[in-house]
């Protein structure tokens, strides 16, 4: 299952990715999906095969980011 | 006349069975094989011109006689598997030239992550590139540690050539680095762009 997680702005999502890769957690950037947003934004994308969402939502939220967060099946 | 018989045969098992018998006959003679889907048609014509052969095609019924006279070599490291394109893949005939590991000008971080979802992005679109060139510092993108790892490992897989610069790997100490594609020269870069039909640089 994949989830991507969008946020306000590329700033939010750029901390995001510091945050996520200092703790080693396998995410992919990706431009934001055309049916989630019309925004041309950048989206952090989460495969449960490899990386825990549960803990992807922890770090994040504790670190106030805050994130809209949508499945994708594959 | 050897015959190949690839009727009801779906890729790459075509390709293998062309790749095997061309390396039996000898140098001039001719092999014949026979074909009954499209796709395989073009991937088998494509594996033997660029190995350097004509092929001769005729369509009789339902299946196709591809007549290939022996002109050139194919060598035993050949993946026949690299000339099978899925039909929903379209192939297009342009290339990706990254020279920098990241995309336009600007605040760094933002061309970091720019560059992330511009190779990311690839795996998705319908038309993708035929080759993906990594030059100057664009070969971190393609090394072992490289955020977009993955992607270009889908793209190798489904037959996409990834090009790195080897003097540019040289350069950085990275050779032992490399995670996906194959070590190139300046050569084999620059007929790669200028068979193209486009390049980007992103």
């Amino acid at each position: 299952m994949l989830y991507i997680l969008i946020f306000e702005s590329i700033h939010k999502v750029l901390k995001a990715e510091q945050i996520l890769a200092k703790n080693n957690i396998k995410f992919d950037i990706i431009p934001t999906p055309k049916d989630f947003s019309s925004d041309c934004g950048m989206s952090v994308r989460i495969d449960t095969l490899i990386t825990d969402i549960e803990l992807v939502k922890t770090l994040l939220l504790k670190n106030e980011l805050n994130f809209q967060i949508h499945k994708k099946e594959i | 006349m050897k015959t190949v018989d690839a009727k009801g045969q779906l890729c790459p098992i075509p390709l293998i069975m062309t790749k095997k018998a061309i390396n039996e006959i000898s140098q001039d003679e001719s092999l014949k094989v026979l074909i009954d889907n499209d796709i395989s048609v073009k991937n088998v014509t494509r594996f033997l011109e660029e190995h350097g052969m004509k092929v001769h095609t005729d369509k009789k019924g339902n299946v196709y006689e591809l007549i290939v006279n022996k002109t050139g070599n194919i060598p035993e490291s050949t993946k026949a598997e690299d000339y099978c394109s899925l039909e929903n893949e379209k192939v297009a005939n342009y290339v990706v030239a990254i020279q920098r590991n990241r995309l336009g000008d600007g605040a760094e971080e933002l061309g970091t992550i720019l560059i992330k979802a511009f190779v990311n992005t690839l795996p998705e679109i319908d038309q993708k590139p035929k080759t993906i060139i990594f030059l100057n510092s664009g070969i971190f993108l393609a090394l072992k540690d490289s955020p977009v790892l993955d992607s270009l490992k889908k793209l190798e897989v489904k037959g996409i050539k990834i090009l790195v610069c080897g003097t540019c790997l040289d350069y950085y100490k990275k050779k032992e680095e490399l995670g996906v594609g194959i070590i190139s020269n300046m050569y084999e870069i620059l007929e790669r762009l200028s068979n193209a039909d486009n390049v980007i640089y992103p």
